[in-house]
């Protein structure tokens, strides 16, 4: 982007936007990653093909099937949510307490997930067509409407998150496991079938954020490792069980790597970003907004 | 003999295998020959992984980056050695730099290949382990390193070749004499039961008992005043070198070195030959590195997707049948037996 051509006042606000862009991205892909790593203590190295699964099935609904994108959200995180079920039903559940093996199942299941996805679809890159088309010109700066659109769903998203989790007998359930396993089992919950959904609630999110991703990021069979890499660092980043950590975080990352990438290249910038988040963690290691644990 | 015979059974597949390795070149095939020496490489890789993450517990989801900086350290010296690089010219740099006039000379190279990589290792230990980071969040930073060191390799198009690597490198030579392919191929070979036999020393140590104590119960070696960040950033500098070593030879034995080779999906395929093979015991490295790759070399041609697919199920049911891989099946099979004999003659 030429930084000095223009008033560099209205390109240092495009490039604010466009951060604020990619924040709700990796918001949106972050926040199935606090529920399943923070709150259930599982370490999903197929996050990112989740992601993947989500952005494939919205492909498949506006391309394919010729539907409408707001079928293809809700449809993403079905799709998401069942494989996320499946997983968790025939693998992790049988995993407990051993995360090193839990980690080395998870890469198993993601290089699986990719070579049946690659098979289906083909390695070459899909193309979502952007649905909402259009732009919002204020003076010089032009942000379309769709980056609008992401950037509302995604506050929408976590804030209906932190209300299942906060206000619900679903989440209060999942809160008391959490705190305690065996002192809620005892008070009669099911934590087996708590766990399940959880688990697969977290996944269809990583689905809804491959799909939201779709349109302006290209879609291919091995698109989910930078996904998995950016929700992990956001979620350590921010302390890894707090929703507001994340979402702090994922403005960290994604304002940085944009305001950085504007005045040098995007290279430079994650590399620079990288080293940010190494820092954090060798001074503040629990994240800048851990939790208190007692 | 009886010494011989008290082995555990894993050294009788460590000895056999290197039989097998040192014969291999007598069957004439000069392609599979060829091939080996490039396996040859892979195991002093799988070995440098294996004594970070079978013995300490640390396991490097990046380790191709430590394997990609020996590499390409390498890579530009060899491709140095006859003035400018092409790939550098073309990106208009008409003088030699300094550092890389340092590099064309081969025992600079070979020297910086092997510490470059334990340097970073070792800084990025300092930072983490003293900072109390738990195995998960290791595995992950790594992760992102990989995808990092990638990113830039790429981007660096005018000293690395970016996308396409540096290629046309000249083969294996020692003190100014190139070495035919059988001669590289022992000399390789010779490498590799150097690093073997140093890893088995340095595990055999008191070193690595601390390490294993590490991986068995953090806190309880805290309490016995073992001060864990150090060991572990130290096995991890180790660690590093060895990879680093493996890099330095692998861009002469390849004869190319491109960006795959550096980032995640390197460092997922050896992750994979341990996690098949086993950890903890060298032998399971080898054994996982030899057979992945030999059988990928033979299935991988026809069944490309399929290979791959067949791969991550493999991994998955590995993980709930053979927790610690084939080598460790094997070796949990034979003192079983051993014990049942015990049992019986003293019956």
């Amino acid at each position: 982007m030429p930084f000095n051509e223009v008033n560099s006042m209205d390109s240092f606000l495009a490039l604010l936007l466009n951060g604020l862009n990619s924040s709700a991205l990796i918001l949106l892909a972050a926040l199935g990653m606090v529920i399943i790593c923070g709150l259930m203590n599982v370490i999903n190295l197929a996050h990112g093909e989740l992601i993947m699964v989500g952005a494939y099935t919205a492909f498949s609904v506006t391309q394919v099937a010729g539907l409408s994108f707001a079928v293809a959200v809700p449809a993403a995180f079905v799709v998401s949510a069942a494989v996320g079920a499946a997983m968790e039903l025939l693998v992790i559940r049988k995993l407990t307490g051993r995360p090193a093996e839990t980690m080395l199942a998870t890469f198993g299941i993601s290089v699986v997930l990719q070579q049946v996805t690659n098979l289906i679809f083909g390695a070459q890159s899909q193309y979502v067509a952007i649905p909402i088309e259009g732009n919002l010109s204020a003076g010089r700066v032009v942000i379309p409407y769709y980056n609008i659109f992401t950037i509302l769903f995604a506050a929408a998203v976590s804030a209906g998150t932190v209300l299942l989790l906060k206000k619900t007998r679903f989440g209060k359930r999942v809160r008391a496991i959490t705190q305690n396993r065996t002192m809620a089992e005892c008070l009669g919950i099911n934590s087996a079938r708590i766990d399940t959904l959880t688990f697969a609630f977290g996944c269809g999110l990583a689905g809804m954020a491959g799909a939201l991703a779709a349109p302006v990021k290209s879609v291919s069979p091995f698109m989910g490792g930078p996904y998995l890499v950016s929700s992990f660092m956001t979620s350590v980043v921010g302390g890894i069980a707090s929703f507001f950590g994340t979402a702090v975080g994922s403005l960290l990352v994604g304002e940085s790597t944009a305001l950085l990438g504007g005045v040098s290249n995007d290279v430079f910038a994650s590399i620079l970003v990288f080293l940010l988040i190494i820092a954090v963690i060798r001074f503040k290691p629990e994240g800048l907004f851990a939790k208190e644990r007692r | 003999m009886k010494k011989l015979l008290r082995l555990p059974v894993n050294r009788y597949v460590d000895y056999g295998l290197f039989l097998v390795l040192a014969l291999f070149p007598l069957s004439g095939s000069l392609f599979y020959t060829q091939l080996i020496e490039k396996y040859l490489v892979f195991l002093i890789f799988a070995y440098s992984l294996d004594i970070l993450w079978g013995y300490a517990g640390l396991m490097n989801l990046g380790h191709a980056v430590l394997f990609g900086l020996g590499g390409y350290v390498m890579a530009l010296s060899l491709s140095a050695r006859g003035g400018i690089p092409d790939f550098m010219a073309n990106g208009g740099v008409t003088q030699m730099p300094g550092w890389l006039q340092v590099l064309s000379n081969p025992a600079a190279a070979v020297l910086a290949g092997i510490l470059l990589p334990a340097l970073l290792a070792g800084l990025l230990g300092r930072f983490l382990f003293y900072s109390r980071v738990g195995g998960v969040f290791f595995a992950v930073i790594t992760l992102a390193l990989a995808q990092v060191f990638n990113l830039f390799i790429q981007s660096q198009q005018t000293y690395t070749g970016g996308f396409n690597g540096i290629g046309g490198l000249p083969g294996l030579s020692l003190f100014g004499n190139e070495l035919t392919l059988t001669q590289g191929y022992y000399f390789v070979f010779c490498v590799v039961v150097l690093a073997y036999v140093f890893c088995r020393c340095l595990m055999g140590s008191r070193f690595g008992l601390v390490l294993r104590g590490i991986r068995e119960n953090e806190t309880r070696l805290e309490f016995l005043g073992c001060d864990q960040a150090r060991f572990k950033t130290a096995v991890f500098a180790v660690s590093g070198a060895l990879a680093g070593l493996a890099g330095v030879l692998y861009a002469p034995v390849n004869g190319m070195i491109a960006p795959n080779d550096v980032g995640m999906e390197f460092s997922t395929a050896v992750i994979v030959w341990l996690a098949i093979g086993g950890r903890g015991n060298l032998t399971g490295a080898a054994v996982g590195a030899m057979l992945v790759n030999v059988l990928g070399n033979a299935l991988s041609e026809n069944f490309g997707v399929f290979w791959q697919l067949l791969l991550g199920a493999v991994i998955v049911a590995v993980v709930f049948f053979v927790p610690d891989g084939i080598v460790g099946a094997l070796i949990r099979a034979a003192r079983g037996r051993k014990a049942g004999k015990a049992v019986e003659s003293r019956g």
